[in-house]
């Protein structure tokens, strides 16, 4: 299976703020709103850290 | 400051709540005999011990969403951590198997059908490892919810 690194990170983004929102929250409305917050998070992170990373030689 | 809805904030055992699909739920403590038998579901299977306590759409979501983690992780040539031989078990190796075994009876099939050998010249191979671990972690963390739902914390 080959993905990139932008669909392995999104895919994995999606699965985990899946288990967080229903671990974490209570009500399907929280759950929904917490899970979204988290995965595009986890997106924003990757690509703000990713960005951070471009220029460095090593 | 908590928010009401965080799991740290001990609901109110009286207290009707609505969760997945209108369905009502009463904050009850499930017998010791019923919450050990769901914590124990959860670990072998994601998402067994939430249809144990009847939250199926819940149960579904985090079975689907486990699975998925960890099938998409042995195709991307992740490594799975095999336990440790006698006299190693202070070891890394020790803590990635017990990350990899968290996923249960999904974990003791690849093993024993020889899966997740791990190719680290492979594109993929450091995300494949991280989902199989990731996918383990997350049940123990699943289980966890289980207890708290059986333990009447939560609806």
């Amino acid at each position: 299976m080959k993905l990139s690194h932008f669909e392995a990170l999104t895919v994995f983004a999606l699965l985990v703020s899946i288990v967080f929102a229903i671990t974490t929250k209570n009500t399907p409305r929280a759950q929904l709103q917490y899970g979204v917050l988290v995965f595009f998070s986890f997106l924003a992170v990757a690509i703000v850290v990713g960005w951070i990373m471009y220029p460095l030689p090593f | 400051m908590l928010k009401d809805d965080s799991p740290s904030v001990p609901a109110d055992p009286g207290q009707n709540f609505t969760v997945e699909a209108r369905e009502s739920v009463v904050l009850k403590p499930q017998s010791p005999g019923m919450t050990a038998a769901a914590c124990i579901a959860g670990l072998l299977v994601p998402g067994l011990g939430h249809f144990l306590l009847k939250r199926w759409v819940r149960g579904a979501l985090l079975l689907v969403s486990i699975v998925l983690l960890f099938i998409v992780g042995l195709g991307m040539d992740g490594q799975l951590y095999r336990p440790p031989e006698t006299g190693q078990w202070i070891s890394f190796n020790t803590l990635g198997c017990f990350a990899d075994a968290g996923i249960g009876i999904p974990y003791l099939v690849a093993v024993g059908k020889g899966m997740g050998a791990g190719v680290p010249t492979s594109q993929t191979f450091d995300y494949g490892w991280a989902y199989l671990i990731v996918a383990g972690l997350l049940n123990y963390l699943v289980v966890l919810d289980v207890f708290d739902i059986a333990q009447g914390r939560k609806p």
